[in-house]
């Protein structure tokens, strides 16, 4: 018992008879998660200001005689006249590994049953963003393990790449896979001892989303044992505008505590077109002048700050960026989509029409583009998929005009087949990534013609027999590409073996 | 709405500017402006006068050192406590004495927005909040 009173002793020691001065105001009104504050003189933009009962708010509009303030937290206890006072520190949130395979809120508070966090370290939620001298251009690729996009709209660590579409065509599946093969790649490169080898640790950022949603995208990483390498920042429709406003930044500066220690992060923002409504949101409210759409005039440098933070750091490591935005009826030069996409270094653009004709991931090839991903490409896919992109093109054009008549020649009939069973052979099942060296094995035996005779529809069985085949079958051979990561002449030839040793197996 | 706050707000605020004599809250003036507000009466004159309260309220809590205590207060102190604030905010401030049980034992003094807190109310609160 004694322990304890000098424990209370001297924590009372530590406490200074000296004032302690404080900068104090008042609610002048509360409504809609937000308060405007008289007195404050001292606060800064930003800057956190403490309420009463433990909810805090942050300082977005400072005007000449009332202070603006959105709230994180529980508002139903706060009325007018109370008292708040300021903190005199900027908004920050836990980071470190100790997140990984951890549910936070948009504060960095753990939502997800398993305890405290076991982290040290905190990083403001808004930061400037790196400067020029100190990024390096993309060499290294980011892949996701969906064959369409690996090969024709390549990704590279430190890149921006927008994941754009309609609802429902599968925007978030081609997040949640990338983070999959992140994690299988990972775990390989783990067990295997390669000490080169560099970890690309993921985190999801939900932004007023159900939170059903988010329960199934949790369920999935932790069925494919992903969520390990997986922070999650939750900030669902039901949590208030302010939270979804703040989530991505807190996830940006959970990143960057990886790219500044040297280590290399994957973000998903799912998705931003919410962001953008719940700043609007808190804006109106805040009685901001609204402009096009009634968002604020910021609303461009709202998302060219966030996604400005993914880099790649000379000497240090990176933050790889795939914001996602969803689209009204394909509209792609809506108001948010259009900002974003001119933020970011290319897109991936999803049509609700391939989706619906079964084409799976339904990446339009023609309006998806990566500007800076192809240098990191590896010489393998480079050589298996440098023409298939324009071969792809062409064979949509040709596809559209071939049904005015049915009197082709020969070459364009060619060109139809061969543009019909691309598209096959890209089609694949979600959560179900291919990882590069299987890819670019298939992609050889495509441009060696070795699926010239296997009917159409049979393309995609007749890929996942290659698949199979290889990985149970040929493992040296697939290890082999893996490590040279580009085909030479002895590597060819040991494919073309392979795969006449295939085509005697596979029977249509 | 909206528009009505705006401008009772903008009036009150040039009335205010309007109530200072050699950059000190002239009594006269306000009397004056409180005049031109009767004889005048501008568009919503309530909601000038109330905003125009409240830009005086916070004026003068800055010339005032409002110091909350348990127990007595000399004079003495309440003189050294405005000389000290007089100095630090470079402007006269003059100390008022209010008697507030609930801090237990010590002082708080308030001026404007800023709380200088040396009560034992305030320490305890900190250490319940440690706890």
């Amino acid at each position: 018992m004694s322990t304890v009173l000098e424990q209370i002793e001297q924590q009372i020691a530590k406490l200074s008879n000296k004032a302690v001065k404080k900068n104090t105001g008042n609610i002048r009104a509360i409504a809609d998660g937000v308060a405007k504050l008289d007195g404050l003189s001292d606060v800064m933009y930003n800057e956190m200001v403490q309420f009463p009962g433990g909810a805090i708010g942050i300082a977005l509009n400072l005007e000449e005689d009332e202070v603006g303030c959105v709230i994180l937290g529980d508002v139903s206890q706060l009325k007018e006249g109370d008292e708040v006072q300021t903190t005199g520190r900027l908004l920050s949130v836990p980071v470190g590994k100790g997140l990984l395979g951890r549910v936070v809120d948009a504060l960095g508070r753990p939502v997800d049953g398993k305890g405290p966090l076991d982290t040290k370290e905190f990083f403001p939620v808004e930061k400037i963003a790196p400067g020029i001298i100190v990024r390096k251009s993309v060499s290294q690729p980011v892949l996701t393990g969906i064959m369409a996009i690996d090969s024709m709209i390549p990704i590279g660590r430190g890149q921006r790449e927008l994941i754009i579409g309609d609802r429902g065509t599968g925007k978030t599946t081609i997040a949640i896979d990338t983070i999959i093969n992140q994690a299988r790649i990972n775990r390989q490169a783990q067990a295997s001892g390669d000490k080169n080898f560099r970890p690309l640790y993921s985190i999801y950022v939900a932004i007023g989303q159900k939170n059903s949603n988010i329960a199934r995208t949790i369920a999935a990483l932790e069925a494919a044992g992903a969520l390990e390498y997986t922070i999650i920042v939750a900030a669902p429709a039901a949590d208030n505008p302010a939270n979804q406003y703040l989530a991505p930044y807190s996830g940006a500066a959970m990143g960057e505590w990886f790219m500044e220690n040297g280590m290399d992060a994957l973000i998903v923002y799912d998705d931003l077109s919410k962001h953008a409504v719940a700043y609007r949101q808190i804006s109106l409210v805040l009685k901001r002048p609204s402009g096009r759409e009634a968002y604020p005039g910021d609303v461009f440098y709202l998302h060219s700050r966030l996604l400005e933070r993914a880099a790649r750091l000379d000497g240090k490591g990176s933050l790889t960026a795939l914001p996602i935005i969803e689209t009204l009826a394909g509209d792609v030069s809506a108001y948010i989509p259009t900002n974003v996409i001119s933020i970011t270094d290319g897109q991936i653009f999803l049509e609700t029409d391939l989706f619906n004709q079964g084409i799976r991931p339904a990446v339009s090839v023609g309006l998806s583009v990566s500007r800076v991903g192809s240098s990191a490409q590896l010489k393998m896919t480079k050589q298996v998929a440098g023409k298939l992109k324009g071969e792809l093109a062409q064979f949509r054009e040709l596809a559209a005009f071939a049904q005015f008549g049915s009197d082709l020649d020969a070459r364009t009939k060619a060109q139809l087949d061969r543009g019909s069973r691309i598209v096959e052979l890209f089609k694949q099942p979600a959560g179900n990534p291919v990882s590069i060296e299987l890819q670019a094995a298939v992609l050889w035996a495509m441009q060696n013609n070795y699926f010239d005779p296997i009917e159409v529809k049979k393309v995609m069985a007749a890929a996942n027999h290659l698949k199979d085949f290889l990985s149970t079958r040929k493992t040296a051979l697939i290890d082999t590409l893996r490590t040279k990561a580009a085909i030479d002449n002895a590597l060819a030839a040991d494919l073309k073996t392979a795969c006449d040793e295939w085509k005697t197996t596979f029977t249509a | 709405m909206a528009t009505h706050h705006k401008q009772a707000l903008l009036l009150a605020r040039r009335l205010f500017k309007l109530s200072f004599a050699d950059g000190v809250l002239s009594p006269e003036l306000v009397n004056g402006v409180l005049e031109y507000v009767a004889k005048h009466a501008p568009a919503n004159p309530v909601m000038v006068l109330k905003a125009y309260h409240r830009l005086v309220a916070t004026e003068l809590s800055r010339s005032r050192a409002l110091v909350e205590h348990a127990g007595s207060v000399e004079a003495s102190v309440l003189r050294s406590i405005a000389a000290a604030m007089t100095k630090k905010y470079g402007r006269p401030i003059t100390a008022e004495s209010r008697p507030n049980p609930a801090l237990i034992a010590g002082l708080r003094v308030r001026v404007g927005d800023d709380v200088y807190e040396s009560s034992v109310a305030a320490q305890l609160a900190t250490l319940a909040a440690g706890v």
